[in-house]
């Protein structure tokens, strides 16, 4: 194919995977882009981050499975530990209005605030756009993205399905894992699991 | 008087109630006692399928059994399609019993039902979802009607899902972004819908394109966003016509 024809077949390409969210969010594949509004009502674009890693981390704060990572202090110390080493961590929520997990910025914050988070930011995904855009089934339900935008992580937090705070502490990490080998040059060796958690809130 | 306080043999919490029953009073030699988790939900409320499907959890036993009893594993009802949307579960709605059989490891035992106990830990949802954890013991039936609960062991067990009927010839065809499951040698079927055993092998929320002609019928299935290595069979259960539930082990050859 002569480069003529690349470029054009690579912006249908471009379009085909924007209109086609069920099956934008494979390991292995450009991470679709986004653009989405934080809690102080900021926006955010995925290519912002290029050059650095993603994650994505879908949040419900009164999801049980969601509490045992927060009550814990787990996902609090995963949001310190890998932000302080130039990770974005990004929060989601995608609960739309009335369903549980629904939040507003300034309540979303004082959240943050009460337990102590630490997130890049939270993005406010009310509509569900980027929670269907990255195919989001639970909280939690963690993508990490490559500084060059390939998505190297789809799937669960760690590999001990339960609500049992207890488990946090032996349970294996996938995303510390996952961070660990990608930001020492290696391959993910997990780069997909079985997410675990409540279903995402999406509207009806 | 000094009021002990026994371990429950039923439990209570949020939306769900469930016991540890038996199907009879007696351990007959040479055969399983049957026990069972009867959980009797509230409507509208549900728990999960051993592949809970996208989101939520089965739930999990374990056993504290005397000297001389093993439990097997729980057999699984066919399971309903939870939710709608991107987000599909399997589990169960109302009342389910899982069965359990505990075999004899041991010969000298008499005939009275042993001291059993299970630890439970289910999640029972419907808009949110809600942990349950108990401490179980055998329950006695209400009156000493064990015949009620002997006729729910023989439904439950009516209802399991089948061996596939002999004579079915069933393989799984994979291709970039689907699995093709088709059943040959099969007597004509107006629909059927598959229920992967495994999760992460296929998408649960994609609609599942149903084809048939006289040879048989087949299935498309679109494969799981999580499923990055290839698998040599494609497991699950064929839901087929108005409630035939078959349990299938599909071979699967790419192309």
């Amino acid at each position: 194919m002569t480069k003529r024809f690349l470029i054009p077949t690579l912006s249908f390409l471009a379009v085909l995977i924007s209109l086609s969210p069920a099956w934008a969010a494979r390991v292995g594949e450009a991470a679709p882009e986004f653009t989405a509004t934080d809690s102080n009502g900021n926006v955010h674009k995925l290519s912002d981050y290029k050059g650095k890693f993603v994650v994505l981390e879908w949040s419900n704060r009164g999801c049980p499975y969601t509490q045992k990572h927060y009550n814990s202090g787990n996902m609090q110390e995963l949001q310190r530990q890998w932000t302080a080493r130039g990770v974005i961590w990004l929060t989601v929520i995608s609960s739309a209005p009335g369903k549980q997990g629904y939040t507003t910025g300034p309540e979303e914050n004082a959240y943050v605030k009460q337990v102590n988070a630490a997130p890049s930011a939270v993005l406010l995904d009310p509509t569900g756009a980027l929670g269907h855009f990255y195919d989001a089934k639970t909280t939690p339900h963690i993508f990490i993205i490559s500084p060059q935008g390939t998505l190297i992580y789809n799937g669960a937090i760690d590999d001990t399905p339960s609500t049992d705070v207890a488990d946090v502490g032996k349970a294996k990490n996938y995303v510390s894992a996952a961070l660990q080998e990608a930001t020492s040059g290696k391959a993910v060796t997990v780069p997909t699991s079985r997410p675990y958690g409540c279903s995402v809130k999406y509207a009806d | 008087m000094l009021l002990i306080l026994a371990a429950p043999s039923r439990a209570q919490s949020s939306h769900a109630r469930v016991e540890l029953i038996a199907e009879q009073n007696t351990v007959v030699p040479g055969r399983p006692l049957w026990v069972g988790l009867l959980f009797q939900l509230d409507q509208g409320w549900h728990i999960y399928w051993q592949n809970p499907g996208d989101s939520g959890e089965p739930p999990k036993v374990q056993w504290q059994l005397p000297p001389g009893f093993a439990a097997g594993p729980i057999l699984w009802p066919q399971p309903i399609r939870l939710g709608s949307g991107a987000i599909i579960d399997y589990g169960y709605e109302g009342q389910v019993l899982l069965m359990v059989p505990l075999n004899r490891t041991a010969t000298e035992h008499g005939s009275s039902l042993p001291n059993i106990a299970a630890d439970v830990k289910y999640i029972v949802c419907r808009e949110m979802c809600i942990p349950g954890k108990t401490h179980l013991t055998l329950a006695t039936p209400a009156d000493g009607n064990w015949e009620q609960w002997r006729a729910l062991f023989e439904r439950t067990r009516q209802q399991l899902p089948k061996p596939m009927p002999p004579g079915w010839k069933v393989s799984a065809e994979s291709n970039k972004t689907s699995f093709v499951l088709t059943v040959r040698d099969a007597s004509p079927v107006r629909s059927s819908s598959f229920f992967p055993l495994e999760p992460s092998q296929i998408d649960n929320s994609s609609p599942q394109l149903f084809a048939s002609n006289r040879a048989g019928f087949q299935l498309t299935l679109k494969k799981s966003d999580q499923l990055v290595k290839p698998i040599s069979t494609l497991r699950g259960l064929l839901m087929v016509g108005a409630g035939r539930s078959i349990e299938v082990d599909a071979p699967v050859v790419s192309r």
